[in-house]
């Protein structure tokens, strides 16, 4: 896949004098301004009113003048995300190192994480909100069962993936096993680590706006819910696009954290 | 361990009726032995047998990484009771950290032995040289050739000056040009310091063209059928086929294999 895409990138490159990212950058741009001025147009043509399709005037321009608002409810759904994320990652990434350790573990507790996994996270949301109140704790939580079985699973692979003959070089040399862990396994599972922390954090993504709509004083979710309450749709659509932007940031963290993290991964190359 | 002690020699190696049966009860297996060994100090020896005849087996236990059902091994007139540590270890695959570069991934022994940073960066950097590794240093594994790759793993299993080295077929993954130029330059580096090499492999044409002695193994369970001295000059030839001796050795292993039903021709 990544080498494929550097193929695509310099093919492109050789063609014209733009960069190939600033091109398909650019192409997004016009194609989104394009979807916008068809809407405007379309909008005003047919007298739709605000309050059922705002036109992309009226919640760009909302989006402008409540800026700090939406900015304030980016930052509790980021600091939720954040959170609830870095718990999954936490507990997935040694939990899946001591399920690759003991067969007891992954004949044991293996089947019910994933049993409980199959079960729809959001539906744990009413009995999560009797116990911790209503409040971005839930949210919270609701994130971390949401990013963590993804991680869990590739992590898994990840520590599965060292040859253990491997071993037997590293016990020739006198490894202890804390260095083999910090020196060997850990690094080497990085790449499906990784992996499952990308899809993580899509499904984070997704999953915080979820929680913030069912359990939460605060954030996107919860600001999109009350302004429907309202009514308010160029507040619902601005809100949209905030929650975009949010994901938009924490999937290309996730990209440049690898580049940064990984310098020998052929991606950063 | 001071690695300086077996400076310039290699390790002996005596194993007495060692024998590893996998398992117990009904289902145990008997992968090898009993088998005995006598390698002198600085020796080539090489181990040649049919696939699952314990030419690993025998590999691993006389270095101490897997435990011996039966008998016992003496290294250095020494009792082997856990694993060997001035030993290098390079296996068929490459087997190096796709997350270090090449000498990253040779300074390992450094780091985990706690051995001397600036000595042992020089020891590598010399080893690069003698194995055509320079320039390689800065690439990571996936930038590398298979055979440069094998190369690397060899400097790595080589630059804590161990005094014994084991290889589990070494270039049996490696295209036919370059395992030729790789046993030569395995044989100058052994010939330059003379350590005990134990070297697993199915090629004729590689056990008489490196070793001092030839062991032929048979399968199930593994034993040594047969004791094979090379008695060649050294350097020795990329064509050993100038010797008109080569043919009567590979002649010689071939009928074994044939006689133990390797070959059925």
């Amino acid at each position: 896949m990544a080498q494929m895409s550097t193929v695509e990138t310099s093919g492109g490159t050789r063609g014209s004098a733009l960069p190939a990212w600033l091109k398909s950058g650019l192409l997004t741009i016009v194609a989104v301004l394009i979807v916008m001025g068809v809407w405007q147009v379309a909008a005003i043509a047919f007298d739709v009113p605000v309050w059922l399709v705002p036109k992309p005037s009226d919640f760009m321009a909302r989006f402008v003048s409540d800026f700090p608002l939406l900015l304030h409810h980016a930052f509790e759904t980021s600091k939720t995300l954040l959170m609830g994320f870095a718990l999954g990652v936490l507990i997935a990434v040694p939990l899946a190192f001591a399920i690759t350790s003991f067969g007891a573990l992954e004949r044991g507790l293996f089947p019910v994480i994933v049993f409980l996994n199959i079960m729809p996270k959001t539906v744990i949301g009413p009995i999560l909100i009797v116990w911790f109140g209503i409040g971005p704790l839930v949210a919270v939580l609701i994130v971390f069962l949401m990013s963590f079985f993804p991680v869990l699973v590739d992590s898994m692979s990840g520590f599965r993936a060292v040859d253990p003959r491997l071993y037997y070089i590293t016990r020739s040399m006198g490894a202890s096993p804390a260095q083999t862990f910090f020196r060997i396994r850990l690094p080497a599972s990085m790449d499906h680590i990784f992996a499952g922390m990308k899809i993580g954090v899509v499904k984070a993504v997704e999953g915080v706006i979820i929680a913030e709509f069912i359990a939460s004083s605060a954030g996107l979710g919860y600001l999109i819910m009350r302004a429907s309450g309202f009514m308010d749709m160029t507040l619902m659509f601005s809100g949209l696009i905030m929650a975009a932007l949010v994901a938009l940031v924490f999937n290309s963290g996730m990209s440049i954290a690898e580049v940064v993290l990984m310098p020998w991964s052929r991606r950063s190359q | 361990m001071d690695p300086q002690k077996n400076q310039g020699t290699g390790a002996s190696i005596v194993a007495r009726d060692i024998t590893k049966i996998y398992g117990t009860g009904p289902d145990a297996f008997h992968a090898l032995g009993p088998i005995d060994l006598d390698i002198k100090p600085g020796e080539f020896v090489s181990l040649i047998g049919p696939s699952g005849c314990g030419k690993s087996t025998t590999m691993l236990l006389v270095s101490g990484l897997e435990p011996i059902s039966q008998g016992h091994v003496e290294i250095d007139g020494k009792p082997l009771t856990k694993p060997i540590s001035e030993i290098g270890i390079v296996f068929q695959d490459h087997l190096l950290l796709d997350f270090r570069t090449a000498i990253q991934n040779v300074m390992l022994q450094q780091e985990i032995r706690k051995l001397d940073k600036a000595d042992m960066r020089s020891r590598a950097d010399a080893l690069f040289e003698q194995l055509d590794l320079v320039g390689a240093e800065d690439k990571y594994p996936w930038q590398l050739s298979g055979g440069m790759r094998q190369r690397v793993s060899i400097a790595r299993a080589l630059v804590h000056d161990p005094s014994m080295l084991i290889m589990d077929e070494p270039f049996g993954a490696l295209d036919a040009i370059s395992r030729t130029q790789i046993r030569h330059d395995l044989e100058m580096l052994w010939l330059a310091k003379r350590k005990t090499v134990l070297f697993i492999t199915h090629s004729i044409e590689e056990a008489v063209g490196l070793s001092d002695r030839v062991l032929v193994m048979s399968k199930s369970p593994g034993r040594i059928v047969e004791e094979i001295s090379i008695d060649l000059p050294r350097p020795r030839p990329a064509h050993l086929g100038e010797y008109p001796e080569f043919a009567v050795y590979a002649k010689k292993i071939y009928t074994i294999f044939e006689k133990l039903g390797v070959y059925n021709f």
